[in-house]
């Protein structure tokens, strides 16, 4: 076939595309996230941990996922568990989504108006924002995974060179003592450590979209690793540069760290610019992957055509961004979206997993 | 409860989150109408006349009569003024006879010296047996016989040379058309330092020609279609038969063979009517003067479209890469052709976010750029009475002016109006204090990174984005900037020319095309074929 009327993407696109929902707010507020909750410079120690234990959330997912070729979970949570309890985890799962979407989105508007455009409405950024991702994932799975592709390289190599660049603010002592306080404050950390993962399930429909079905566990582990480990540079480096001290009081470390150098002799002297751009992208991609999983859940579980329903989610998701009433609320929500991802992502596929292995083993055994 | 309530937002979001809905609603259904509208040929479908070709159907077969078969064919096109009539004995056969030929479509000279001279002292009776075609004994190359006076007629209005004799039951077609042509020149739009010099024609069978003398393949094919309800052209669709992919074939020509028109006076009417997507302001084709380079898309496994009358040769499918490569990167050796590419990403990417990126920093975020350079801009903007998108518009817009001035100015004086309008305006201008300095070097670093576009076409095209660009950059600053930027991928990332997607090889990634994308790898790494045309062979042949 030479026009491609399948809506499959490649390996390599779903890697791109885990990383991409992955990368996101949290890498400007989890230095400080990490920080706040245990007071110590071992925060790399604890997003190593994490992501040790999203490799297997994520390998467990894949599994799950092998087990219905073609399928999302919206189709086949039906088939594990009957078929209203199927419906109702999927009708979580979208309001989950469409939660995080209204969040995400909702973190670059107050990111957009204090750093870029003060003054300006919230409203006024959003609007726009969720109108280009409509158009966007008017253009299904394939067009999605292919603006990934465009954004994911200039954003990996902008973060690259901005870390490069403040290697000379960057002091060994502030990561220093490693397990001062023992392992404690790392598992304490655990937990936020895990939370800035919050959408990784994705990988539950995404396995469904992948061309060969035998690269999606290399791929997705692919995926996730990416994010892991710029996550791990971000909060080696912002807490290597800031200090412990200063990473707690700042609310987003990351863009302070950015500011806080001069590239003499270089048209743009701070990185900050460069670096709000590739974080407004990855932003957008975020956005529109949720907005698309929220939206394709809706139309698997109703039945129902994908493109009405994508543009009736576009209020949705502008009402779910509009709803936290300040940045303190926006963070509130982003803990509490956390905690219902960690549902999401951990409890969910092992509930899944379990309930369909004691089901097979039953079956197998009446055959 | 009243905590619950003061989380449920204001009625004004109430009303956005309807414009939430409505804005993309509706664009989709403008669009969607707008691309149908376009793709059913408006209101003029149902209208469409029976074509008149449908005179062919109507015969009137020659008599073997002379005197009335001359005056059928005279009745058929005897009216023309340009219609040459020449009556002549014939010593041996001691009959009459009579040459028709279209004035400026025969070489006269030939026709006085080598064939009136052999009808009138050498044709004898034998030479005219029947059949003419097969073992006749006639010295034409080309001699065709019509038994129709109407298809007589309607050859000789091509152009062929055409003779009655008395006594015969039928016309010969003694000569082809031999019309006077262009030269041969150095193609226009596509000049190249390094490598052929040689350009189409709107000649369709010297463009052929050239195609075949690129080099000797016996899986170079071309078929030929007529296409045009008035005034039918041809049209050849190009290919190698053991290279390019069948569905890619098939609908090129389902596509071509479609087209519904009254005539094509250029190839870029054909583009417009098999383009995939009608409100694109991307060519999904690409056109090229060059046969080089026709050649090596067919070599990658792209179907060529050439027409009757059209200098320009159309290769499918296209994709953004192609818009910013330049034949002569091949020619060149590979390091400074790989630079010179990379210099045209770069140069793509100025001509279409210089002037936005200069809004956004001069209106909206002045603490991006470094202070001394801030407070020079300042110092030289202090007297300019417009915000700055207006400053741009301005002096965007009579670039843009000059510009189109210069193509329609004749040789001599284009130059000097460049001068006139480009230095001494834009010097005034800020001398008046209208427009600032800086914004003149934006300018005119925008400008000429348009022009280092290696197809027109593709430069053109960022042109005209420029000014949404702008637009965006004016009401959201550097955030419109990226959301343009954005909404420019989502559309380059749907867009699809003939089933591929524009944006391969970019994405998704074949890291095998990628040889040939941002770099040219040196020649002797690229043995295979892109990865993308899906091809029956995958290796180039060594």
């Amino acid at each position: 076939m030479f026009t491609r009327t399948d809506d499959k993407i490649t390996s390599s696109q779903a890697a791109v595309f885990l990383t991409n929902t992955l990368l996101g707010a949290g890498i400007l507020t989890l230095p400080r996230n990490v920080t706040q909750t245990m007071e110590t410079p071992d925060a790399w120690l604890t997003i190593l941990l994490g992501g040790a234990a999203m490799l297997g959330i994520v390998l467990l997912m894949v599994k799950l996922c092998l087990q219905f070729p073609g399928q999302t979970v919206f189709q086949y949570a039906g088939k594990i568990i009957g078929k209203f309890p199927g419906k109702l985890v999927g009708m979580i799962l979208i309001l989950y989504f469409i939660s995080v979407a209204g969040f995400e989105i909702r973190t670059l508007a107050e990111v957009t108006t204090f750093f870029l455009l003060e003054g300006t409405p919230p409203e006024a950024v959003v609007l726009p924002f969720i109108w280009v991702g409509v158009y966007l994932v008017l253009g299904g799975i394939n067009s999605i995974a292919r603006l990934f592709q465009i954004v994911l390289p200039i954003s990996i190599l902008v973060l690259l060179v901005s870390f490069g660049v403040s290697l000379r603010l960057f002091d060994i002592n502030h990561l220093r003592p490693v397990l001062g306080s023992g392992i404690m404050p790392v598992l304490r950390g655990m937990k936020t450590a895990i939370l800035i993962y919050a959408g990784c399930e994705v990988v539950l429909t995404l396995v469904a979209f992948v061309q060969e079905p035998k690269q999606a566990v290399k791929a997705m582990l692919g995926g996730i690793a990416i994010p892991i480990f710029l996550y791990l540079l971000t909060v080696v480096f912002v807490i290597g540069c800031l200090s412990v001290d200063s990473v707690v009081t700042s609310t987003w470390p990351t863009i302070d760290l950015v500011r806080s150098f001069e590239i003499t002799g270089f048209f743009i002297e701070r990185l900050e610019f460069p670096f709000m751009v590739i974080w407004l992208m990855q932003m957008f991609c975020n956005f529109s992957s949720f907005f698309f999983q929220a939206s394709l859940g809706i139309s698997q579980i109703f039945n129902v055509q994908l493109r009405p329903i994508i543009f009736m989610l576009a209020p949705a998701i502008f009402i779910a961004t509009m709803l936290p009433r300040s940045l303190q609320d926006v963070f509130t929500l982003g803990d509490t979206i956390g905690y219902l991802g960690l549902g999401m992502f951990f409890l969910l596929p092992l509930m899944l997993s379990l309930i369909w292995m004691i089901r097979k083993k039953g079956t197998k055994g009446h055959v | 409860m009243s905590s619950l309530m003061s989380f449920v937002p204001s009625w004004h979001i109430w009303v956005l989150s309807i414009a939430a809905f409505l804005v993309p609603f509706l664009l989709s259904k403008i669009f969607a109408r707008v691309h149908d509208f376009i793709k059913s040929g408006g209101n003029f479908k149902t209208a469409s006349a029976p074509s008149p070709s449908s005179s062919s159907v109507e015969r009137m077969p020659f008599s073997g009569d002379y005197a009335a078969d001359i005056r059928s064919v005279l009745h058929v096109i005897g009216e023309n003024s340009d219609l040459v009539i020449r009556k002549f004995p014939m010593s041996k056969l001691d009959a009459q006879g009579t040459l028709f030929y279209m004035d400026g479509m025969q070489q006269q000279r030939e026709l006085n010296m080598r064939i009136l001279e052999f009808f009138m002292f050498e044709l004898t009776r034998d030479m005219l047996s029947i059949p003419f075609n097969g073992n006749g004994l006639l010295p034409f190359y080309t001699l065709k016989e019509a038994t129709d006076a109407i298809e007589f007629s309607r050859l000789v209005l091509f152009g062929h040379a055409g003779v009655i004799v008395e006594g015969v039951p039928c016309g010969l077609l003694i000569q082809n058309p031999n019309t006077s042509n262009r030269a041969i020149v150095e193609p226009l739009s596509e000049a190249l330092l390094r490598g052929p010099r040689l350009g189409f024609t709107e000649v369709l069978s010297e463009n052929t020609s050239m195609l075949r003398r690129q080099g000797f393949s016996e899986q170079l094919e071309m078929r030929s279609y007529r296409i045009g309800n008035t005034l039918p052209k041809d049209v050849v669709i190009a290919y190698f038969k053991d290279i390019v992919n069948a569905d890619l074939l098939k609908e090129v020509e389902a596509r071509v063979s479609n087209i519904d028109i009254d005539f094509l006076a250029d190839s870029g009417y054909i583009e417009q009517l098999i383009e995939d997507n009608y409100l694109s302001p991307f060519q999904q084709l690409q056109n090229t003067e060059r046969p080089d380079r026709v050649i090596n898309g067919l070599l990658e496994g792209r179907v060529a479209i050439l027409q009757d009358g059209s200098p320009f040769a159309l290769i499918a499918p296209a994709t953004f890469s192609m818009l910013l490569q330049s034949p002569e990167d091949y020619y060149e050796r590979w390091i400074p052709s790989s630079l010179l590419r990379m210099l045209r990403f770069f140069a793509a990417f100025l001509s279409l976010l210089a002037p936005s990126i200069y809004i956004s920093f001069i209106s909206f975020h002045p603490g991006l750029i470094p202070t001394e350079l801030v407070l020079s801009i300042i110092e030289t903007r202090q007297g300019v009475p417009f915000p700055s998108l207006i400053e741009v518009l301005i002096l965007e817009l009579a670039i843009e002016i000059l510009r189109e001035a210069g193509i329609r100015l004749p040789k001599p004086i284009g130059p000097a109006m460049g001068i006139v309008g480009g230095i001494i305006v834009g010097d005034a201008a800020v001398q008046a204090g209208i427009v600032s300095p800086i914004l003149v070097i934006v300018v005119a670093v925008t400008a000429i990174s348009s022009f280092s576009m290696p197809s027109y076409s593709a430069g053109i095209t960022l042109r005209l984005l420029r000014f949404f660009g702008m637009i965006f950059a004016a009401i959201l600053g550097m955030f419109g900037t990226i959301l343009f930027f954005l909404l420019l991928c989502s559309h380059l990332s749907r867009l699809k020319s003939f089933g591929v997607s524009y944006l391969t090889p970019v994405s998704p990634y074949r890291l095998q095309d990628w040889k040939d994308l941002f770099i040219r790898a040196p020649i002797s790494l690229m043995k295979k074929r892109p990865a993308m045309m899906k091809t029956r062979q995958e290796r180039r042949q060594t």
